[in-house]
């Protein structure tokens, strides 16, 4: 078998001549012999070159002897540079690497991965805690500034998408509740149902979940593209605690947030469930009454505490997951994806203990 | 002489606001042209001019004939077909083992088989010495490494013209003694045409065919020519200082007082 080089060789031209004749290379035996008739040859590029080990690398495999015609040196030179025996495949996936793993295998790493996560976790938790604390005897070792710039990020930026979802839910919780409440002739109890749900649940939840997919998620994204860029190493040789410089600002904003936002979604729900109401020609005095009647300081001052603690849960979660990325653009991501998840997960887990909680007090 | 393979006709390189002004020189087929300069006056802001990801403010430059800005879409693509870029920062995806960087270019611009694809990274590796690295992250090798591992991508597609910014920095001087010699290799096997922005004297010696000199202070450029000439006589002071490795001089409490 024959193959010609052309006078210049280019990728172009190499591609060509590489397609043509992979199947014919691939099938020589140790009996046969390839002739390579380089004597042409004005330029041979990097693809060009390529192609010579490939032919090399394949006769040292397949054992076929290579005659070549190489006027110009060129073929000569590019074994010299490259040495085909150091590019033998020695199994196909060599130069792989395996990414997927075993299903035992992946199940054990995950749950030690689990389980390491929950670890960290309780470091970092403490972490924040005794940072805390130590905020009480020294308020002015808070960043106020970036306090402040966080608070406004994720509270009062996320003031209209709070409001309207509030404002949805009530429509709905009322819509929903007057349908099977109408029946026995009392729409009105519906203002009672509203109140009460979304002081005590709903609100809190509605801004969590806002809070969490708005906010937790920036903040992990935040603090793992610093942890990608090296600056939380810098600041840890500067001697900083990320803990005291980035984290604690950023949860007491959320904390401080969270109950702010609440309120303004208890508001606008309980706008939407007047809408409703009043389209059924209930009273708004009516309305006022019943909502004044069936809402005590107990339910509103539970309400906001749970959603203070929801707010300690999302801030403390993003930037535990935001300090704990990898070290590359893709680990941000699934840094902010499990700062979310995280989040959500202990939110609900929280909310039955409140749950729990408040029948035992008897709130 | 050779034909001019860039062509920067007096343009005025910035962000919005100009930072060069006035800068016209030409890139021949097969030198190896430097472009020098203290830090912060505008090395990479040129690069990124020819390279096209920043329009001039004024001006035009133009790669083997064809304008990146100014011309149609056909004429970029065109244009950008000719060169290799290996950026300042390494710039490695870093989701990707270092073979699989290497590949992406000829994934996208080649119709190779999948093994010719691998055989022609493990070569570009292998030339840059990181063939035995082939399976790892840009996460888990060193800073100089992902730089050579930068260059080997830059150099998959056999360019005719190869971009470098600061290719040696961070290397050590035997590694980056050997990276000389890969591009003068490049340049007299593969007639590739390299422009590279490097601070390093003894490497401009070796291998630098022409240099363009940038200035902060005169916001353009101050000299060109062959630097071992511009070192023998410089034309200005700063010239002289540069190649000299001489801080600026500050004025003496005699001057000051005259
Ligand atoms: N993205 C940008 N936007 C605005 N100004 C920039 C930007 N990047 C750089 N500059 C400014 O342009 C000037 C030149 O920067 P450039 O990065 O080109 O310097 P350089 O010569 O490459 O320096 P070095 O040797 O340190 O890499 C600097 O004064 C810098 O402030
Ligand atoms: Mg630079």
């Amino acid at each position: 078998m024959l193959i010609e080089l052309p006078e210049q060789c280019t990728q172009g031209a190499i591609e060509n001549l590489w397609r043509k004749n992979r199947k014919a290379v691939k099938g020589l035996k140790a009996a046969d012999s390839l002739s390579l008739d380089a004597d042409r040859v004005q330029f041979l590029d990097g693809t060009g070159e390529a192609f010579v080990i490939a032919l090399y690398r394949a006769s040292a495999k397949q054992g076929f002897a290579i005659q070549c015609r190489d006027a110009q040196g060129v073929v000569a030179r590019t074994l010299e540079q490259f040495d085909p025996a150091r590019f033998a495949e020695s199994s196909p996936g060599q130069f792989v690497r395996k990414r997927g793993t075993k299903l035992l295998v992946q199940l054990g790493e995950s749950a030690v991965g689990l389980w390491n996560d929950m670890v960290d976790e309780f470091a970092h938790f403490g972490a924040t805690v005794v940072a805390l604390l130590r905020l009480l005897f020294s308020p002015h070792r808070l960043r106020w500034r970036d306090f402040w710039l966080n608070f406004e990020r994720a509270g009062m930026d996320a003031l209209p998408i709070t409001m309207l979802v509030g404002f949805l839910i009530g429509l709905i919780l009322a819509f929903m509740s007057a349908a099977s409440l109408k029946q026995f002739g009392v729409e009105i109890y519906v203002a009672d149902l509203i109140c009460i749900g979304l002081f005590r649940e709903l609100g809190p939840i509605i801004t969590g979940i806002i809070l969490t997919g708005r906010s937790g998620s920036a903040f992990a994204a935040e603090l793992g593209t610093m942890k990608v860029n090296e600056e939380i190493d810098a600041l840890t040789t500067f001697g900083l605690s990320p803990t005291e410089f980035l984290t604690l600002p950023r949860v007491l904003a959320a904390t401080f947030v969270m109950p702010t936002l609440t309120i303004f979604s208890i508001l606008s729900g309980l706008v939407g469930g007047a809408f409703v109401l009043l389209s059924m020609d209930i009273p708004a005095v009516a309305y006022c009454q019943h909502i004044a009647g069936s809402l005590s300081l107990n339910n509103a001052l539970f309400g906001l505490g749970k959603s203070m603690v929801f707010g300690f849960l999302i801030g403390q979660v993003g930037c535990t997951q935001g300090l704990r990325t990898g070290r590359t653009a893709d680990a941000v991501g699934r840094a902010a994806t499990a700062s979310v998840v995280g989040s959500l997960v202990l939110i609900t887990i929280f909310d039955g203990g409140f749950a729990v909680l408040a029948y035992f007090m008897g709130f | 002489m050779n034909q001019a393979v860039i062509t920067v006709t007096d343009l005025t390189a910035g962000y919005g606001k100009p930072i060069l002004n006035h800068v016209s020189f030409e890139v021949r087929e097969g030198e190896i042209f430097v472009i020098l300069g203290g830090s912060g006056c505008g090395k990479s802001t040129i690069l990124k001019h020819i390279i096209g990801l920043q329009p001039p403010l004024s001006g035009e430059i133009r790669i083997l004939g064809d304008r990146i800005f100014g011309g149609d879409a056909a004429e970029a693509q065109r244009a950008r077909r000719h060169f290799g870029v290996m950026y300042q920062s390494g710039a490695l995806f870093g989701s990707m083992t270092l073979l699989e960087n290497v590949c992406v270019p000829l994934e996208s611009f080649t119709a190779l088989p999948p093994d010719a694809r691998r055989l022609l990274a493990l070569m570009k590796l292998e030339q840059v010495g990181l063939k035995e690295y082939a399976t790892f992250f840009p996460a888990e090798i060193s800073g100089g490494m992902r730089k050579r591992a930068a260059i080997a991508r830059s150099l998959a597609l056999s360019p005719q013209i190869l971009f470098l910014d600061e290719p040696s920095a961070g290397l050590d001087p035997i590694t980056s003694a050997e990276l000389d010699r890969l591009i003068l290799r490049l340049r007299d096997e593969q007639r590739m045409t390299v422009v590279m922005v490097t601070h390093e004297l003894p490497s401009i010696y070796a291998v630098a065919d022409r240099c363009v000199m940038l200035d902060r202070e005169a916001a353009g450029m101050i000299a060109t020519g062959v630097p071992s000439e511009l070192r023998d006589n410089p034309p200005s002071e700063k010239v002289r200082a540069f190649f000299n490795r001489e801080p600026e001089r500050k004025k003496t409490t005699d001057e000051v007082m005259k």
